[in-house]
């Protein structure tokens, strides 16, 4: 067997990148949710300095280039706070900020997708800010805002592959080790985009299928 | 007791409502006419606290709407029922109408829908309680809205312009309910067009031009010739109503 051969372990690493970078997919996703929506809820209660801090930032993240803003944590945070970053919590810090900053877009958006009609009824109704925000503009800013949330969450699934340049074994990272060794480069790279693909297509169909079950109440669906 | 004292409300330069004093019982039917401009809706928008007043003062039932801390019990007292329904599109006629009992009176769900069921089914869309807005006809999502507005119990119905958007039998549907409501003893502010329906409801009749109030009589006394109809402006409006 000569080593530039295929080998059962090959399938192993494949996997195992596979893994590290949906895991740190799911993760970024999560917490940018998280952060992206929290940003979005100041700027809705009109918090005083948090809320203009949070759309800076937001300005900031989403017009540089992650693969930057990776480098500027995993070599520049560590020389400023004097300490160490593993290349996957450098990841984690960057992934998820990249995706809060485009999260709060995508909900700034749609929260005010929602009429100021729908508002003014649930106010006079006498539903405080928060009722109001939770049974009325969220579910229907919900059903706006997931078309960018699907493209947005298939497109920085695509972005982890940068992580691998600073040394995160992801699936791009085990794409390379496995063209270095074997050098069929063609056979490799293909396979590792058609994972990707394959991931992409079944983050699609779930939210696919989420969005038309917020979208039930309404007749008409889509072009 | 709804207590309009001097309101004043202006947008710019524009002023929409140049010092209305009004009084509303409780019991009283009152139609608010004038066209189209005239600062109608504003007033209902102002009672309602959408709009903040620029002078004078609204108080409802002794809660002044111009108070935040107040405003809250204002709202309490009163149901609004709007020109475009504003129904909410997410959500089917029974949770529309059961949305607010149980979020604001923290009200049981079971006892909300029960009532809710209940006040569909006398506007004749006791089949229809679980369909979406999109899924209704004109009439029957302004019924919904009715509905949604009496849930609240108000002591007070503020009704802006609620057949604007109907056509003409749609528009019967809803004054059917309307009518029954009147005598029934529920308070109403309506602000409409219907000028037939109101001088048949209403116990006054209340005319405004250019954010002024002309006339604020009894609906025998506003249509008569020695009456509101002595007014030119009111005389001139309702010959231009009675055309259409």
């Amino acid at each position: 067997m000569r080593y530039t051969d295929f080998t059962p372990h090959d399938l192993v690493l494949l996997l195992q990148g596979l893994g590290v970078s949906v895991a740190l997919f799911a993760a970024t996703t999560v917490i940018g949710l998280v952060i992206g929506l929290a940003w979005a809820l100041l700027r809705y209660y009109r918090v005083p300095l948090l809320a203009p801090f949070a759309a800076l930032l937001a300005e900031l993240l989403k017009n540089s280039p992650v693969l930057v803003q990776l480098f500027l944590v995993f070599f520049g945070l560590p020389v400023l706070l004097e300490t160490d970053l593993t290349p996957v919590q450098a990841a984690l810090i960057t992934l998820s900020g990249n995706t809060a900053a485009f999260i709060y877009v995508i909900a700034v958006s749609a929260i005010e997708s929602v009429g100021r009609d729908q508002v003014e009824t649930a106010r006079v109704f006498g539903l405080s800010r928060w009722q109001t925000l939770r049974r009325v503009v969220a579910p229907q800013a919900a059903a706006f805002g997931f078309g960018p949330l699907a493209g947005l969450l298939i497109n920085q699934l695509q972005v982890t592959s940068l992580i691998s340049v600073i040394g995160v074994v992801d699936l791009t990272k085990v794409g390379a080790i496995l063209n270095l060794r074997t050098l069929k480069p063609f056979i490799v790279w293909t396979v590792i985009g058609l994972l990707y693909y394959l991931m992409a297509r079944l983050i699609a169909a779930a939210c696919a299928r989420a969005e038309a079950r917020l979208r039930a109440h309404r007749q008409w669906k889509g072009l | 007791m709804i207590h309009i004292q001097g309101a004043c409300k202006r947008f710019g330069s524009n002023t929409i409502l140049d010092g209305i004093d009004l009084r509303i019982a409780p019991g009283e039917v009152v139609s608010i006419l004038g066209p189209s401009g005239s600062g109608k809706s504003t007033l209902i928008r102002c009672i309602n606290g959408l709009e903040k007043l620029d002078g004078g003062s609204i108080s409802v039932d002794g809660h002044r709407v111009d108070d935040p801390k107040q405003l809250q019990l204002a709202r309490r007292c009163s149901g609004t029922v709007f020109q475009l329904f504003n129904l909410y599109p997410h959500m089917t006629a029974l949770q529309n109408v059961t949305l607010a009992p149980i979020e604001v009176l923290k009200m049981p769900r079971a006892q909300a829908e029960q009532e809710a069921r209940a006040l569909l089914a006398s506007v004749g869309l006791g089949e229809r309680a679980d369909l979406y807005p999109a899924q209704l006809s004109g009439g029957q999502r302004q019924r919904v809205g009715i509905c949604r507005a009496l849930a609240m119990n108000p002591r007070y119905l503020l009704l802006d312009e609620v057949t604007s958007a109907l056509d003409p039998e749609m528009t019967a549907e809803v004054l059917a309910i309307l009518g029954k409501l009147a005598r029934g003893g529920t308070t109403m502010l309506f602000v409409t067009h219907e000028i037939a329906f109101a001088r048949e409801i209403s116990d006054r009749i209340v005319f405004l031009d250019g954010g002024r109030l002309v006339a604020d009589l009894p609906a025998a006394q506003f249509f008569a010739s020695d009456g509101g109809l002595a007014q030119p402006r009111i005389a001139q409006f309702l010959s231009k109503m009675n055309k259409s």
